[in-house]
Parts: C-alpha cells; structure tokens; sequence
C-alpha cells in the first residue's frame, strides 16, 4: 500500500494544477456549510444569551425586532422615540428596576449609547483602563471602539451629526474618554457609552453658551426686552463640555418628556415580570417585549433562510462530486496508455486500482486538513465575526 | 527521671503548640470576620446637611451617612471633584433634596436606582421662582432659567415628609433593620413636629408683621408659617452697594420690617448701618452645611430662640 501510495503521491505533485482543483473543490463543498452551521450556532448563542439576560424591554409601539435589534445590539435602525416618562411610570409600579436606553447616534461608525450608571451594573461591565464617566461629555467606550480606533483614556470622540444636509442643526460633540470596558464579547465591546444627559446635549436639548445677559457683544443679541433675551445664530455655542464651561451647560424644559428609545426593565421576580407585562397589554403608546421571544422568532426565520441555503449547497455539492467524478472518468481515458503500461510490466488491475484509490485518498485527506484549518479559522474568530456583520 | 520529665514536658509543648495554632487562627478569623460585619455598615451620601443628619438619625450605628461638601462652601452651588463623584457612584444610596437642589448632580453621572429624591413626595407644592431674565436662541424658542425654591426643609413638616422618604428607602435598602429604622424615623418626626408646633406659635403671635430676609431662601419657612417676608440678595460677609440700600430704602416705604433674617451673622458695618434704617438682625440659619457647633435640631431651636424676640417684640 505504502508503494501504491508513493506512486500515486508522485502523480499528485506532478499533476499540480488538477490536484489543486480538486482539492479546492472538495474543500468548498465540505467547508461551506459546516462554516455556516459555525457561524449561525455563534449567531444564535450571542443573540440568545444576550435575549434571555435582557429580562423586559419597553419601547414605542411599532416593530418589535426593532426595538431589540436597536436596545440589545445597538442597531442603527434607532425605533420611535418615547419619553423619560416611561422610566418613571416603570419605577412608580416597584415592580423592575428601570434602566434608560437613548441608542440613536453614532461616532466614527460607532454607536452612541446614551445610559444610566445602572447598565454597566446590570450587564457586569468592568473598567479596564481609566474609571467610569462622571460629568456631562465624558465618554467610557467599548474594548474593540478603543482598539480599532486607537483611542485612550484621556482621548476623544466626535459625535457624527445625526444628518449631513442639515446645516444649521445641532453641533457635534467632542466627548472626552474617560475610560475603555473590559473586553465582554458582547456588543457592548462595539459601543461608546455616555451618560443619557450627555446624549441629550448631543441632541441639542441641553447646551452651553456665553452668558447672554452679561454679553458686551450687541450683535449677538436680536431682540432685548425686561424679560427676555433673544440670541441670533452667532451666539457662540460650546462644542466641547469643559471644567471652564461646565455651569454653562443647561437643560431647557421638563426632563420627563426628553426622549429615549427604549426602557429596559429588570423585574424583581417572575410575578413582577407577569403583572408588569399586564400592564402594557392595553396601552397605546407603550409595548413591552421579551427579548427571548422576539429572538426566538427572528431564529427561526434564520433557520428557515440556512435550510434553503442548506439546499442550494447540497445541489452544488452534487454537481461538484459529479463533476469530480468526470474528471477522475476522463483522467483515466486520458492514462488509458499509462495503465496498459503498468498492466504490462507485471502489475495486476488490483494494483492499479489502489494507485486510483490512493490518489483519491490523498486528494480527500488534503480537502478534509484544508478544511478543517478553515473551519478552526472560522470558530476562533466566529464571535467577531458574528458581532462585526451580523449583529 | 529528669529526662523522661523533660522529655513529657517537651511533647506536652508541641502538643499545645499543634491545637494552639489552629485555636489561635481560628479565633482570629472569627474575631476579624465579626468586626468586618461590624463595619459593613450601609453607605449613604447626602447632597446637603440636613439630609445627612436625618439619615443618620434614621440609620443610627448602621449607617455610614458622609456629606463630603467642605464646611464652607454652600453646598447648594457646590461642584465636587471627580474623586468624590466616585464616592458617590459607589454609595449604597445617594440621598437628594430636591427642588433643583444641588445643581451639580444634573452635570454629573450617578447610578439611577440609587438615587433618592427625599422631596418628589410633595414635587407638586415646590415654590417657582421667576427668573428676570429669559432668552432664546436656537430651535428650542424662548425659554427662561427660572429656578425652584430649593430649602424645602425650613417648613418642617416638609422636612418630617423627606424624612419619611428617606426612612423608606433604608427600609426598602435593608429590610431586615426595618424595625429599628421606623422607631428611629418616630423619634425625629416628633422632634420635628415640635419645631413646627413651636414656630406654628410663634408666627400666630403677630401673622402680620413686615420681615425681611438678607438672601430669597427662606420661601418655604415663609409659606408654612405665614411670614410676611421680603427677599433682598445680600450676602453676610458683604457690605451692601449703595444701590442695594436704596432697594432696601424703597422696599420700607411700603413694607415696615423692623427685623431682618439672616442666614449668618453680618459683617458689622452693614449691622450698623442696618440699625440706622431701624431694621435689626436676626439670624435664621437654614443650616445647608454642617454647624460649627451642635447639630440640625440645636440650630432650628436656636433659630426658633431668636424668633421669640422677633414676634414677641
């Protein structure tokens, strides 16, 4: 066998050009779908655990799938907005604790988290570098923000206007990082956090500027009467929250009605959860989801997509194999001579047959190592993987 | 003989030495983890002085109340560093007064859950202060800074109310010492009411009479106890423009105030000066920062004390 193997290991390396593409074609057909089943089981794993920690989340009436896509992977598909109400309205039932999510902004192709302290708690978020945000334009960002955009703490991130075209919209923010996550191979490590009032300057709802009344520049000011001061566009706004501007920074209006995205809702128990449910049954503004049901419902539609996908590779699969097989047919036509060559120097059509059966056994062992060094490459990097294109 | 003795004695040493070393640790480790038990005690930090003392009243031996502001800043305007902003961040719960009190706490970052606002209880009766100045710009329309009257505690029925507030959420914090932190929450509320049946009586005495306060932080003290109060905005350690007498001038042609309430004793000169328009001083304090001599209690009464003259006079 060892000789036969020998023979035939000769011709393999002879024949280069076809060994390869054979060998790239078995690995395709066999590497392809079991690189698929890799990446949707790391899919379904990170998208469920992340579904069955997330206990309740309230939001806008509208698409549910939004609403978890946008709290749970920071999708920039941001649901309709709903107000700070919602927390309170959550907190006065003493049935969950209420944590805010205001997910609409983003920094470098980042998404801007706009949260409560009680996030980092909630999901165990640890420091790595620096320490937690603290005032108004402080920033703490996820491990992977830090290290593709080579950012520190004690570095900075520029918010990126919510719409290009408009010119006279809000400034962009320069948030100072104040710290970088610990890596927790979720999508927190993909985020900026910032504190939820921080969002809200970057909205324009809260701002500083120079002190209209003790203003000695008149053309700032448009109109002055006892009461009121009215500014044009070249009252000089502060893009940057400092220790110098801080006090400037202010809030207009009730906080209650500024916006957010969504509640996340941690009951204290399963009756807690039931009756909190209850409540939202009827309302008209409100929905509450449970994370895991909404996953579960988008799983199987991927499981439905990975069966047809499933499909269409085995009928590839099949045309590969038959292919293989008429090149294997059409190589022996071709060695016709080379075989009655062997046949006449002594060799029986046993022997001949296992110099065949060797080729194609080095051929397959060759596909079967590529592919699983492809499939390894595949499961190591399948997390990131998942969280970079699919999540 | 001698060495079978000193052989026993030997033996008798190790033995003692082999239980009394693991005697010893264990009776450490008890002794250690007891006193770790001891000083595990619930961490609150408060945003002003009255807040802080109810806490620890409330609390007792089982709270670690801290007011980290330091004694001479008005803790009301105060910003802290961002070492003391952890300590909060870190606290087991963050006591606020309310009524856009502190204003720092809305320029910084504080876990939400622990955050107590010991005055929302009775958010619908705070005290709007128009601001004189509004101004617009940007898309947001006009708008004012107007504020909320934030001493919500000089009406001391307002202040048992935060107390209540404070006293539920160490019960909700630690069920278990629900017990010992109502009796405790019972003792301050009577005391409380007694500064408020005290004032209640003294203010019934003459209901009418014209005061003036150096500083507009009395509004609640006002409203409660019917005070027929005018605010001006002088500071204690300042003496008065020229302009700010005239204000004071104008102000006792129609408002005849022979007494005027101070938050701290004045600087002499505008005392003085202040006796010349026959106004005398006398001192209410609000007590935001911690006294330099007793407490909370000892304060009011002494601020009721001086009251007695005023009403009695």
């Amino acid at each position: 066998m060892i000789d036969s193997l020998y023979i035939a290991w000769q011709y393999v390396r002879w024949n280069r050009g076809k060994t390869l593409v054979l060998i790239t074609s078995i690995t395709l057909i066999a590497f392809l779908p079991l690189a698929l089943q890799i990446v949707l089981q790391e899919s379904e794993h990170q998208l469920q655990s992340r579904a069955v920690n997330t206990p309740l989340l309230i939001g806008a009436k509208g698409s549910a799938l939004d609403l978890v896509m946008n709290s749970l992977y920071f999708d920039d598909e941001a649901p309709q907005a709903i107000n700070m109400q919602a927390v309170g309205q959550v907190e006065d039932t003493d049935l969950a604790q209420a944590i805010p999510l205001y997910v609409r902004f983003q920094s470098r192709g980042f998404p801007i988290v706009g949260t409560s302290l009680d996030y980092f708690d909630f999901r165990q978020l640890q420091i790595e570098q620096g320490r937690m945000y603290a005032f108004l334009g402080e920033t703490v960002i996820g491990a992977d923000v830090a290290e593709r955009l080579a950012v520190v703490p004690g570095g900075s991130l520029v918010s990126s206007p919510d719409n290009l075209f408009d010119i006279a919209g809000v400034y962009p923010l320069k948030m100072k990082v104040s710290g970088v996550l610990a890596r927790s191979h979720s999508p927190d490590d993909l985020a900026i956090f910032v504190d939820l009032r921080t969002a809200w300057v970057i909205q324009g709802f809260g701002h500083g500027h120079q002190d209209l009344v003790k203003s000695r520049d008149a053309t700032v000011i448009l109109n002055q009467d006892e009461k009121t001061v009215t500014a044009n566009a070249k009252l000089l706004q502060y893009t940057e929250i400092s220790e110098d501007n801080i006090d400037s920074f202010h809030f207009h209006g009730d906080e209650s009605i500024y916006p957010i995205t969504a509640v996340l809702a941690q009951p204290h128990d399963d009756k807690s959860s039931a009756l909190l449910r209850g409540r939202y049954l009827d309302d008209i503004v409100y929905q509450v989801v449970k994370p895991d049901d909404v996953i579960e419902g988008l799983m199987e539609n991927i499981f439905r997509i990975k069966n047809v996908i499933n499909a269409v590779i085995f009928i590839v699969g099949i045309a590969t194999v038959l292919t293989i097989v008429l090149v294997f047919i059409l190589s022996l036509r071709i060695r016709r001579d080379e075989m009655n060559t062997i046949f006449r120097i002594g060799c029986s059509r046993m022997t001949t047959m296992r110099l065949l059966a060797a080729e194609i056994l080095i051929i397959l062992l060759a596909s079967a190592l590529l592919c699983t060094a492809l499939l390894w490459l595949v499961k190591i990097n399948s997390g990131g993987l998942v969280r970079s294109f699919i999540l | 003989m001698k060495s079978k003795t000193c052989c026993v004695a030997v033996q008798g040493r190790k033995m003692f030495d082999k239980f009394l070393t693991p005697c010893c640790l264990i009776v450490a480790c008890v002794l250690s983890f007891s006193t770790a038990r001891a000083d595990d005690k619930f961490e609150i930090y408060t945003v002003n002085y009255p807040l802080q003392y109810f806490a620890q009243r409330i609390g007792g031996q089982h709270v670690n109340v801290k007011f980290p502001a330091p004694a001479d800043v008005d803790p009301a305007f105060w910003m802290p560093d961002v070492k003391i902003i952890g300590d909060y961040q870190q606290a087991d719960l963050i006591l606020l007064n309310g009524a856009g009190y502190a204003k720092w706490v809305s320029k910084v970052s504080l876990p939400r859950r622990k955050l107590v606002n010991t005055s929302s209880i009775f958010k619908d009766d705070y005290i709007k202060i128009d601001s004189e100045i509004t101004h617009q710009h940007g898309p947001a329309g006009d708008h004012s800074h107007a504020g909320i009257a934030f001493t919500t505690w000089l009406d001391f029925t307002q202040a048992s109310r935060q107390a209540e507030k404070i006293a539920a959420a160490m019960k909700n914090a630690r069920p278990g010492l629900a017990e010992e932190f109502e009796q405790n929450f019972k003792q301050l509320n009577h005391d409380l009411m007694q500064l408020d049946a005290r004032m209640s009586e003294l203010s019934s005495l003459q209901p009418a009479q014209p005061l003036l306060a150096s500083h507009p932080v009395y509004q609640y003290l006002s409203r409660r106890y019917e005070l027929n109060l005018k605010s001006l905005m002088w500071e204690p350690g300042v003496y008065p423009e020229p302009a700010e007498w005239q204000v004071l001038n104008l102000i006792l042609r129609r408002h005849e105030a022979e007494w005027m309430l101070w938050e701290d004793q004045p600087i002499e000169k505008t005392q003085k000066q202040l006796s010349a328009s026959g106004v005398d001083v006398v001192v209410f304090s609000p007590c935001m920062n911690r006294p330099q001599k007793g407490d909370f209690m000892t304060v009011m009464q002494a601020n009721i004390d001086a009251l007695a003259d005023v009403f009695s006079d």
